[in-house]
């Protein structure tokens, strides 16, 4: 007979979440993650001023707000007919490049590290009762001072999207047409001279740190592989005079990479607390959570940084919590490159701004890769207002809850991974730790009018 | 980009209030005048972005707040434990002397359970539940950012999970600190006074008069063009946003001295309008946020 485990809250992550696990001999045969908070924005959204939305979706989520207000934009420029300048482009997505260090740098310090790391027992904050700590006394010491001395890189990294952006979180800059502010010279020597800081500590203390993990919890590269699906809508790619930076919108499923097709997206909630209109119901019978499933040509998949340094072509190790973890700090090197070449790129002093009209009724939608994975915004103005908006986030790609068929990405992740001792399942918290889960994020109000078609199976 | 230029000493006094205030904290720790504090972050319905903020802050930084400052108790986001053992680390704190901070806003629909913040055994845990219990025993209760004060943007309409302030579930004084988020030395500077003094100096809705005394609108370095009725068209001008919908005439905060993130920057000095986010009756009451039909108005 399985016995079943339950880990609420799983801390350390973005929201409120919960893990169901089922293990027999060591090992989890059945799994469930639950997104257990619920507040409802795609309702709050209707009737508002479209422009609106670029700073309303960014209180969605207090560490991803940034991805929000780009998403965002991108969808009011399709529904505008609009295209930003290229200047324009390399601004916001210099303030997006701002938040995917911040993310990671708190991500593998504050969130992942003290998975693997005992971090020093006399703050409260820090207690734990499993004793699976590996490193050497010189290594933990070293690793904790790591994550003190991070917090200072992943401040700077808001400080740079501050001094585009106005703010952080929840930036003023990003806007139609890039941001609304312009590049100058002691701006531009402010955030030069911290990305090099934050590209040195990525180079000298977080990549060793991650692989020194790596040595000690050798397991965790053939542990949480999931279906091994990996999906991404692209981001730095595209530019007309530099090409792509990083990554192209692309899919990867059964050794075989395709192009992405944003109509293979569909969205069930047959698990889910949503009734047959898609209106909240925390009693439906068979559901557990606030978290749809989104897929793709029908199958879960897996979106975020191992996502994309596999789908490019930069990092092909393998798929697993590890490989997972490692793929995130190696793409904060490769954002502050990304970010060093867009910087060598701008002209000081350009305006992107314009006097902007909305739009009597139109739709529009905003897809793009953010710290997380692939973010995708949908909107429909009608009167001149929000009629429609529909949010499907990296976290519901991740954290899905189950089909009739098929297990969410994060589930499948757990099941058939080992759980030494059932009283303290220290892996399971590893393995859901690796997607980075941002709960906040997950869940939505899925609302009529839709533009991702729901299959409906009550 | 800097507040080098500020000749204002009443200003700068404002300015500096936190910095003052922690330094004071430090030496009587030091000196064994004051203990450190237990503290607790409890985060309910909203988006995180309060602690983060808080991981922010420079003077001090976290590490002096959670090392030598406080006991930081709790953090959803960043306790290293997890499940009932985290949950057992909350509740354990009731019976000592502790400050309650709360981030999000307290769900009220059916009793709470569209925000289940944990569980010990079989009993799911409501953000209602803990708050209401915590709240009870805290000695000091501070609401940090929009949705603790005032339900913010998870209560704006039609309020899906019927959100509001902590003080609607509490029969007690809350210290309200609005904004979205709230800045880091809003809340360090409250932390520091109430720790040496007990309660900051409060407006009528217990708004710590070192941060809230004063309307943006009234230390706006563009208040000249607001005079003079030179007014902005689009966004990225270097006039007033007045008519775009800017609303720092009605928003108390000291944005425009205290500046975000090292104090490098702030919504109007990056050519946008103040979105009003750390005023009551934000989101619904400050929309639209940005208008750019600047002669009729909505």
């Amino acid at each position: 007979m399985p016995e079943r485990i339950t880990i609420n809250p799983v801390t350390r992550i973005s929201g409120f979440m919960e893990i169901e696990a089922d293990i027999e001999n060591h090992i989890v045969v059945d799994a469930k993650t639950k997104g257990l908070m619920f507040r409802g924005f795609e309702k709050m959204l209707i009737g508002r001023a479209p422009f609106d939305a670029i700073y309303f979706t960014q209180r969605i989520c207090g560490i991803c707000s940034t991805a929000h207000s780009v998403a965002s934009s991108l969808a009011l420029e399709d529904a505008m007919n609009f295209a930003p300048s290229e200047q324009g482009r390399y601004l916001r997505d210099i303030v997006h490049g701002c938040e995917f260090l911040q993310n990671h740098l708190r991500h593998f310090y504050q969130y992942t590290l003290p998975d693997f790391v005992k971090l020093p027992e006399n703050y409260p904050l820090f207690k734990t009762d499993h004793n699976d700590y590996r490193l050497p006394k010189n290594l933990n010491d070293k690793m904790v001072e790591d994550y003190f001395a991070s917090l200072e890189f992943s401040r700077k990294a808001h400080q740079m999207l501050a001094i585009l952006g106005g703010k952080a979180p929840h930036n003023h800059g990003v806007f139609i047409g890039g941001i609304t502010a312009q590049m100058t010279i002691d701006k531009m020597i402010a955030i030069t001279s911290i990305l090099d800081g934050i590209g040195e500590f990525i180079t000298d203390k977080m990549i060793p740190d991650v692989f020194k993990i790596g040595e000690y919890y050798s397991e965790y590269y053939h542990i949480g592989r999931g279906y091994g699906n990996l999906l991404s809508y692209g981001c730095f790619d595209n530019y007309k005079e530099l090409g792509t930076l990083y990554v192209n919108p692309l899919v990867y499923s059964n050794n075989t990479i395709t192009a992405f097709h944003q109509d293979e997206i569909t969205q069930q909630n047959t698990y889910a607390w949503y009734n047959e209109n898609n209106e909240p119901d925390i009693h439906k019978q068979q559901a557990y959570s606030w978290i749809k499933a989104p897929r793709y040509n029908n199958l879960p998949y897996e979106v975020g940084p191992l996502a994309r340094q596999w789908l490019c072509g930069d990092y092909r190790n393998g798929i697993s919590v590890m490989d997972r973890t490692i793929a995130r700090v190696l793409e904060a090197r490769k954002i502050a490159g990304i970010m060093k070449t867009l910087l060598e790129h701008l002209i000081l002093g350009v305006s992107v701004q314009e006097e902007y009209t909305v739009p009597e009724k139109s739709t529009g939608s905003g897809l793009i890769d953010t710290t997380r994975g692939a973010l995708g915004h949908w909107i429909t103005i009608e009167n001149s207002k929000i009629a429609f908006y529909q949010i499907i986030t990296p976290s519901a790609w991740n954290l899905s809850t189950q089909t009739e068929t098929m297990k969410g990405t994060g589930e499948q992740a757990l099941i058939g991974a080992p759980v030494n001792d059932i009283n303290s399942p220290v892996e399971i918290g590893r393995i859901i730790r690796s997607y980075d889960p941002c709960v906040s994020c997950a869940t939505h109000v899925f609302s009529e009018g839709k533009h991702i078609n729901t299959i409906q199976v009550v | 980009m800097s507040v080098d230029n500020l000749k204002c000493p009443y200003q700068e006094g404002k300015l500096k209030a936190t910095e003052s205030l922690v330094a004071r904290v430090k030496s009587e720790i030091i000196h064994k005048k004051l203990e450190k504090t237990n503290l607790v972050w409890l985060e309910l319905n909203g988006c995180a972005g309060n602690i983060i903020s808080l991981l922010n802050g420079q003077s001090p930084d976290f590490q002096y707040l959670i090392t030598q400052m406080t006991n930081f108790m709790y953090s959803n986001s960043l306790v290293a434990a997890e499940g009932s053992e985290a949950m057992d680390h909350l509740f354990r704190v009731i019976g000592s002397d502790f400050i309650l901070a709360v981030e999000g806003a307290v769900s009220l629909k059916e009793d709470g359970i569209y925000n289940i913040i944990g569980r010990q055994k079989e009993h799911a845990v409501t953000g209602l539940e803990a708050v209401k219990k915590l709240g009870e025993k805290a000695a000091y209760v501070i609401a940090v950012g929009a949705c603790a004060a005032h339900g913010g943007v998870s209560a704006a309409r039609p309020n899906p999970t019927e959100c509001v302030g902590v003080h609607e579930v509490l029969q007690r004084k809350v210290i309200q600190l609005p904004g979205c988020p709230c800045h880091p030395d809003w809340f360090m500077g409250t932390l520091a006074y109430i720790m040496l003094y007990g309660d900051p100096p409060m407006d009528s809705r217990n708004r710590p008069l070192m941060f809230y005394s004063t309307t943006i609108h009234d230390r706006c370095p563009r208040r000249s063009y607001f005079e003079r009725g030179i007014f902005a068209s689009k966004l990225g001008e270097k006039t007033c946003m007045f008519k775009m919908g800017c609303r720092g005439p009605v928003t108390r905060i000291d944005c425009p001295i205290r500046q975000w993130n090292g104090h490098v920057n702030w919504p109007i000095e990056d050519d946008s309008p103040c979105i009003g986010c750390a005023q009551f009756g934000f989101p619904d009451a400050m929309e639209p946020f940005v208008n750019f039909d600047t002669t009729k108005g909505e």
